[in-house]
Order: structure tokens, then sequence, then C-alpha cells
């Protein structure tokens, strides 16, 4: 139950963060100050965002050789070629080849 | 009034032009249903997140940290600043609004993501009525391949063998976002030093070091740009 009112709320909070400009505000003027932490709001949540996931509940962080070596070419590979296909075929697979080397 | 004729025209546009469009969305809709499987939360429950939030990066966000035993607030706030790009799309798009419909100013939005976004900027010199049935006709036929995709997702995630840590794609997509969304060393410096607090932070309750790791990211760029600026 909590699940769902989690789903319902982050779809009402997504639905509002689309439509407050374009419903409500088309007129007014958004401070520039806000404007640009909104620009770096992107990297910083991602960053911290694929370093949680490498985390458990508990605190415990599983960044390994494996993890590193199939992020970092990942992301050599994003920046070369700007493909997600690319990039998580890229990333699986150096993670995958590591992994079994490393065991 | 215009002609049906012209209608059927954008409105055939906006399908055949966000089809190769759609092909990025695919792996995500994949790695939502591994997500899913992983977090215990009932397959339709976790499906049900498509149609209310219809964003595969906060939805990816909120099951996984539901899925972890964060508390709703936590995996909300979470997911809402995973999206909170939506917040400039929605004010670089508003004027395109002006003199629409109501209708159309409520609907709209709720199919305004990144792909609906980057092609409705480009029709900036359609008519209202021309845009209306272009931007309707690409959001919603991203909204149907989608709710089509992540129950395919769904699907297929369990089948695909623990042993493989398939679940390692949620980070690697994650990390395609980052990278492709980088357009200043600026934003290098302060993802890297959001990763770095979130580890140091790890111990802390409900994910919170994730919030604040993110935080401050935030506030490290704000003061790089200030930097600049006064140079």
């Amino acid at each position: 139950m909590s699940q769902f009112l989690a789903i319902v709320l982050a779809g009402i909070g997504t639905y509002l963060s689309r439509a407050i400009f374009i419903v409500a505000l088309a007129d007014r003027q958004f401070p520039a100050l806000a404007l640009r932490a909104l620009e770096y709001v992107a990297p910083a949540v991602m960053g911290a965002l694929i370093v949680s996931m490498l985390t458990t509940a508990g605190g415990e962080v599983l960044i390994g050789l494996p993890e590193l070596a199939g992020l970092g070419c990942a992301a050599m590979v994003a920046w070369k070629t700007r493909n997600h296909i690319y990039t998580l075929l890229t990333g699986m697979t150096v993670f995958w080849v590591v992994a079994a080397i490393a065991v | 009034m215009p002609r049906m004729s012209d209608r059927y025209l954008h409105v055939r546009r906006g399908v055949f032009e966000s089809i190769p469009l759609f092909i990025p969305a695919i792996p995500f809709a994949l790695v939502f249903g591994v997500v899913v499987g992983e977090s215990g939360i009932a397959p339709w429950l976790g499906w049900s997140s498509s149609p209310l939030i219809f964003g595969g990066a906060a939805q990816i966000t909120l099951v996984s940290l539901l899925g972890e035993g964060a508390s709703v607030a936590a995996a909300v706030t979470a997911a809402l600043i995973v999206g909170a790009r939506h917040l400039l799309y929605s004010v670089s798009i508003a004027p395109r609004f002006k003199g629409q419909p109501r209708w159309f100013r409520w609907l709209g939005p709720y199919v305004l993501i990144d792909q609906v976004f980057a092609l409705a900027m480009l029709r900036q010199d359609d008519n209202p009525a021309a845009f209306r049935a272009y931007f309707l006709s690409a959001g919603f036929t991203f909204w149907g391949l989608w709710m089509i995709c992540t129950a395919g997702g769904l699907f297929l995630g369990p089948l695909i063998p623990s042993g493989w840590n398939i679940a390692f794609a949620a980070p690697v997509l994650f990390t395609a976002l980052l990278v492709t969304a980088i357009d200043r060393w600026e934003k290098v410096v302060v993802a890297l030093l959001s990763g770095a607090c979130t580890v140091m932070l790890s111990g802390l309750p409900n994910r919170s070091g994730l919030l604040l790791g993110a935080i401050v990211g935030v506030l490290l760029g704000l003061l790089l740009e200030s930097r600049r600026k006064s140079l």
C-alpha cells in the first residue's frame, strides 16, 4: 500500500514539474540563480544515484574492479558515441569480462 | 479551421518521427523490469508507475529505492529530483502553449518527456493547431510504446539468470544519461564529488546520503560557476 502511495506521489510530482510553467506560470520570470542551480541538479543527482545503486541498504559499498571498469568504459563510450545502447552493451560486457577474470 | 488532411499530415509526422527516438528507451524498459523483479514489488504495481509517472529514470529510481527499504518520503524525493530537468523543459516550452486551449495546456505536460521536448522544440514555427496535433501524436506514440515495452520488460526481466548481475545495467544506463548531458567540465567535477559524498555518507539511514551528496554537488556547481563568471 505504501508502495502504491509512493508511485502516486511521484506521479503527481512528476506531472507538476512538467506542467507548472505551462499551466500556471508562463508569464512569470524564473530567478536566474534557480535556473542555474537546476542545471547542476542532473549531474549531481546522477553521480549520487549511480553510487547509491552500488550500495546496499545497510551502507555497504559494492564498488570493486569490475564495477569501476564497467562504468569507466561505459562513460568513455557514452562520451564518444552519445548512444545509450552502445554504452549499455560496453558497460555490461566489460563488467562481465573483468568479473570473470578477477574471480 | 485547418483542413482535415493538414491535421492528418502533422499527426503522421509526429508518429513517425517518434519511433526512431524511442529506441534508446528500450533498454530502460528492460532494466525497469529487472529492477521491479528484484525489488519484490508486485509486477502490476510496478507497471502502474508507467501510466502514473511516465518517466523511465524516475520509475527506476523510485522502485529500486523502495525495494531497498527506503521510506516513501526518501524514495519519492529522490525520484522527483531525478526528474527535476522537467522544470527546465516546462520553462522552455511554455511560450508555445500560450494561446492554446486550456485542455491542451493541462494534457500536454503529461507527455512532456525528453524526446517529446526535443522534437517539439524543432516545431517552433508551426501554427497552434499544427503544433498541438504534432505534440500530442508524438507524445502519445511514446506513451503507448512505453506502456507496451515496460510490460514486456516485467515479463523478460525475471527470465534473465541472476548470476548475470543484470541489475548492474541500471548504473550503466544512468552513466550514459549523465555523460551525454555533460556540456562543461564543471558538471564532471560536480558528478564526481556528489558520488564521493554519497559513498562517504552511505551509512546514513533511508539513503539520505544520496540527497545530501546531490545537494553538495549542486552547491559546488553554483560555486564553480560564480567563480568562472567573476574571472
